[in-house]
């Protein structure tokens, strides 16, 4: 077990396989955030927060398209049995504890974005030498950059003076999501690449 | 959120190493952390530890250990505080505002690129230039956005100590960087002159990193610190000093008639 990914080939590029692994898991996650937000959109914005969700949506879309064109793909047959889960584990869900159920999703949404673009750090994952001009890294790094940034939306929305007397029940939904499901399938997946993060 | 017991300065006193909620190894709360959260975690490692305890904290690290003095004191032999604040100045407001500003734009990283030669000499930043980018790595590793991001607001929505400065009767030595430009002088001058049994240190060409920029000098100012408590020498007395240059080097009163507060050798303006 490693904490980074490799060994790298002679050009200093992750492996096909990893790629292929690590970009279809994020093109699950993120292509599953961008087709919420997408339903999500067809309402009037209200709050100030929802006008973070129109760029939102781009940016997810945008990571789907960059992994798509930046991955060096390979055909991985464990995908046919991992996929389902995936895309299982990204469903929307009322959050326990919250009587209105179309808010209670909402915050499930919001907490799913938060897990996402908080606990999955595909950069980290690269060793020190990988090539600057790997197309893969170099997606992965803008992916974990442009995190930081989309992640506010949800911050500011799970923050928000509105959800302050749900505070507990929000805590918990973010909490579940963050580590329960999306560590556990994001460090599954690495596991099965032979990458070990040391996380606490 | 701690390590095992090592020794300060090679002396006898082991010591335990804690990091805040949401920084490195710690604990990383999803979306909040506040300062009873902060204050609990040492709470817990302190209980466990035996008798005598010194309680040391840095930067936000202080602005807990004084919390903990004040709420806790009477566990404590002794309290030394680094480069820290016990109220938001304006500029420390704003600071901390950009602060999260540049990590929430920029990252780990571009937070790292401001902090570095912000808190940093360049004696200690021109040897390390070629080998900055394996230094900053290793903390961006370990540090996640949404964390420190957590961490950083924990901090910007507190109620000032000062009133509850008089209550911490442990002594305790106050050490701040001669050029420590994020938390000058004056916010280390409240300290000094609320908490009775405390002298001010001035860490001669340091900035607000000076434990990183210079660990032996910092470590044998603890220890001293700690054997003089022990002994029963220590004398606070709200008296300003300057540290050596070197470890093991004696210890200046600061020139009296002077301010202390003054980058220039200005004479004092009596009350």
């Amino acid at each position: 077990m490693s904490m980074f990914l490799g060994p790298l080939d002679a050009t200093g590029r992750v492996p096909p396989r990893q790629q292929t692994r690590v970009a279809a898991f994020l093109v699950s996650c993120h292509g599953a955030m961008a087709r919420q937000l997408a339903l999500a959109l067809a309402w009037p914005m209200k709050a100030a927060w929802h006008t973070q969700l129109n760029a939102q949506f781009y940016r997810e879309s945008e990571i789907v398209s960059l992994l798509l064109r930046a991955t060096s793909w390979i055909p991985d047959p464990e995908l046919l049995f991992l996929l389902p889960s995936w895309e299982a584990a990204w469903l929307p869900r009322a959050t326990e504890g919250i009587a209105d159920r179309a808010q209670g999703l909402t915050i499930d949404i919001a907490a799913l974005g938060h897990a996402l673009h908080s606990v999955i750090r595909p950069a980290a994952l690269l060793p020190q030498e990988t090539s600057a001009q790997d197309p893969f890294a170099l997606a992965s790094r803008k992916i974990e950059f442009e995190s930081g940034r989309v992640m506010q939306a949800q911050i500011m929305f799970l923050k928000s003076a509105d959800l302050l007397p749900l505070r507990n029940a929000v805590t918990a939904a973010v909490e579940s999501r963050h580590h329960l499901q999306v560590r556990k399938l994001w460090e599954e997946t690495l596991t099965g690449l032979g990458v070990e993060r040391c996380e606490p | 959120m701690g390590s095992l017991p090592r020794r300060i300065g090679g002396t006898r006193i082991p010591r335990c190493h804690i990091r805040l909620l949401g920084q490195g190894a710690s604990d990383k709360p999803g979306l909040f952390i506040n300062q009873d959260d902060q204050v609990a975690a040492p709470a817990l490692l302190i209980e466990q530890l035996e008798a005598p305890v010194f309680l040391s904290g840095i930067s936000f690290g202080g602005l807990i250990a004084l919390r903990y003095a004040i709420e806790h004191g009477n566990r404590l032999a002794g309290l030394a505080l680094m480069s820290t604040f016990a109220e938001l100045s304006p500029q420390l407001l704003l600071l901390g505002n950009a602060l999260r500003t540049g990590l929430t734009l920029g990252g780990t990283s571009y937070l790292q690129d401001l902090l570095l030669p912000m808190n940093l000499s360049d004696a200690w930043l021109g040897p390390q230039l070629s080998n900055l980018e394996a230094v900053k790595r290793q903390g961006w590793l370990t540090n996640d956005v949404y964390a420190l991001q957590n961490l950083m607001e924990s901090f910007l929505e507190f109620k000032p100590l000062t009133p509850q400065l008089s209550a911490i009767t442990i002594p305790t030595m106050i050490m701040n960087g001669e050029f420590d430009f994020l938390t000058p002088r004056t916010l280390h001058e409240t300290l000094r002159l609320q908490i009775p049994d405390s002298p001010l240190v001035i860490i001669p060409r340091a900035f607000h990193a000076f434990t990183l920029e210079k660990p032996a000098l910092t470590a044998d100012l603890l220890s001293r610190f700690a054997e003089d408590v022990l002994s029963g020498k220590w004398n606070g007395n709200r008296s300003v000093w300057i540290a050596p240059e070197q470890a093991g080097d004696p210890l200046i009163p600061f020139p009296p008639g002077h301010d202390h507060l003054r980058a220039i050798p200005a004479h004092e303006v009596p009350a």
